[in-house]
């Protein structure tokens, strides 16, 4: 297994998509900074105080540390669901899957392999993330309060960055998945994509008019996936996570509820796998 | 004598598979024994590709079920690939990867290959001077190349070829049949599907042809094309030694050809045939054994029916 988890690091790391995706992470992370502290410094004067200090708060440290995981988890989900879904689907395309499965037919470990890649992938997508975004948060917190009040930097918070990590890590695990399932459903990569993030965009308008339609339909959000990654997130924002309507469900019941979505995702793409005829 | 006493690679029973109500493969007993150069023919669709994936654990039997190296290959499969080596029809390798790193990937998956014995494979299939051209490069000949050296990564002891000359020039496709040959002769097990007769004629032993999935012929080469195998006679009086030949029961064709008579009978029975038209005043003045090839031979019993 470990054997195979080194084969397909190896694949991402070859593949020009990997680093493509990483500078466009990159990009966005700058995009996302640079443009709202654009934003600070040109708000209009009748803009309320709260709101621009909520602003700025996002771009300096410690608040700075939610935008960058949150922005990990939000770009870095779709970006995951792009690779993820177009390393299974393509093996299906290139014949590749079929002449790795006649020298190891053990599928369960190609596909486990795969998964643990990606989570790899994941992780360090993460910490790039880290790295970049402190980087640019350290500038913008330079530019706005003058210099960088590390006093925040207990050991506690430290420990509460590392909670942080790993909701964004569990929150792309689920992402993982579902692209995972989409590719090998469709046995396609374009199929795993437009899956993926087909359900990604349409579950937040649908999450929106559930809770904007009131009585039980606003209860059906809590069951999404969307709406718990949300409710993960916002542990540690003072201001909340971006994009989010209604009530959030509490952590344990987003931890539940994401857990059974990615057990299902994961037991249903081995499933369909291992049962399913590979021919040309 | 080799096939009676040596080991069972490959041993298939009653090996079904329905895609719905297609009938890809139907019944097939197949029995491969080591050191055979195994033929495996039959038209387009006549699920020859089906069987190997069943061989290799891709595809699942609808009923009945595939022994490689004596274990059953739904059980197996772990302890049975890493002894085989496969070239697919249309081999999938990374696009996006050079030919070396394809190969060593590849490698990584089974392990136990060196960097040298991958190096002495682009060698032997000619590509050590573009291993490290992406594959997306490379010509359908260079491909072709690639997969066969892929194949023999492991040094397996069956080998499994399904159109392993297919885009190769005249030349690769002749080193390919030469290397086939000295598999052989090395002890290795090699089934070898092909669409080109004359390349199955020419490397194997033993051959099988399906049609419609199901087994019409299977044995020796030399045995099936006896099989086809006719006496030809220029004789005195053709008509005369016609009427003659019609009453014998053991004759089991009889046909002519301008001032030649075609007589489906062993040459055993040659003596017997000119002693019966030497009694009846007909005197042989020319008498040869005409032999299929296993093309006719093909074609014959791939259209009957």
């Amino acid at each position: 297994m470990a054997r195979l988890i080194r084969v397909e690091l190896f694949k991402l790391r070859k593949r020009m998509m990997t680093w493509i995706l990483l500078a466009v992470l990159v990009a966005f992370f700058c995009m996302i900074f640079l443009g709202m502290y654009a934003a600070a410094g040109s708000a209009p004067h009748d803009m309320p105080g709260e709101g621009l200090e909520a602003l700025k708060a996002l771009l300096q440290f410690p608040d700075a540390f939610n935008t960058i995981f949150s922005t990990a988890q939000s770009i870095g989900g779709i970006l995951l669901i792009i690779l993820a879904a177009s390393a299974v689907g393509s093996e299906y395309g290139w014949g590749t899957v079929r002449q790795m499965l006649s020298r190891r037919g053990i599928r369960s470990h190609y596909l486990g392999a795969k998964i643990v890649s990606f989570i790899i992938i994941a992780l360090i997508g993460i910490v790039i993330s880290l790295i970049v975004g402190v980087a640019l948060a350290s500038f913008t917190t330079i530019q706005l309060a003058g210099s960088i009040n590390w006093d925040f930097m207990s050991a506690s918070y430290v420990g509460e960055l590392f909670k942080m990590f790993g909701w964004t890590a569990f929150a792309l695990l689920v992402y993982i998945l579902l692209a995972v399932l989409f590719a090998v459903v469709g046995r396609s990569a374009l199929v795993g994509i437009a899956g993926g993030l087909g359900y990604y965009f349409v579950e937040q308008i649908a999450i929106a008019i559930f809770n904007g339609a009131g009585g039980w339909l606003a209860e059906i959000p809590n069951y999404l996936i969307g709406h718990n990654i949300n409710a993960l997130m916002a542990t540690n924002q003072p201001y909340g996570p971006f994009m989010t309507t209604g009530t959030l469900p509490s952590l344990l019941h987003a931890s539940v509820t994401l857990t059974i979505y990615c057990l299902v995702f994961l037991a249903l793409s081995l499933y369909l796998f291992q049962k399913r005829d590979i021919t040309a | 004598m080799l096939r009676k006493d040596s080991e069972v690679v490959v041993r298939t029973e009653h090996l079904t598979k329905r895609f719905g109500n297609l009938v890809a493969v139907e019944d097939l007993n197949l029995e491969i024994h080591q050191g055979e150069v195994f033929g495996f023919l039959g038209p387009n669709g006549a699920g020859k590709s089906t069987t190997i994936g069943m061989m290799l654990g891709l595809i699942e039997p609808t009923a009945g079920q595939v022994e490689v190296f004596g274990l059953d290959v739904r059980n197996n499969l772990a302890s049975i690939l890493p002894r085989v080596g496969v070239l697919m029809e249309n081999p999938g390798f990374y696009p996006y990867l050079s030919g070396w790193d394809n190969l060593h990937l590849f490698a990584q998956v089974t392990g136990g290959v060196a960097d040298h014995r991958i190096e002495q494979l682009l060698e032997l299939v000619e590509l050590s001077s573009r291993t490290k051209d992406k594959f997306k490069t490379y010509s359908q000949g260079m491909k072709q190349r690639l997969a066969i050296a892929c194949a023999l990564l492991r040094d397996p002891e069956f080998i499994i070829l399904d159109e392993p000359t297919s885009g190769l020039d005249p030349a690769g496709m002749k080193e390919i049949r030469d290397l086939i040959i000295r598999l052989g002769q090395e002890g290795k097990t090699v089934f070898l599907s092909s669409h080109r007769l004359h390349e199955v004629e020419q490397v194997c032993g033993q051959v099988a042809i399906i049609k419609q999935g199901r087994m019409i012929a299977q044995g020796m080469m030399k045995d099936l094309l006896k099989r086809g195998e006719m006496l030809q006679l220029r004789v005195t009086e053709p008509d005369r030694a016609m009427a003659v030949l019609r009453e014998q029961s053991w004759i089991s064709s009889l046909a002519r050809e301008d001032d030649l008579l075609l007589l489906g009978v062993s040459a055993e029975r040659a003596t017997e045939v000119s002693a019966l038209l030497a009694k009846n005043g007909i005197f042989v003045s020319e008498m040869k054994t005409r032999e299929d090839t296993l093309e006719s031979f093909f074609l014959e019993v791939t259209e009957e029916g």
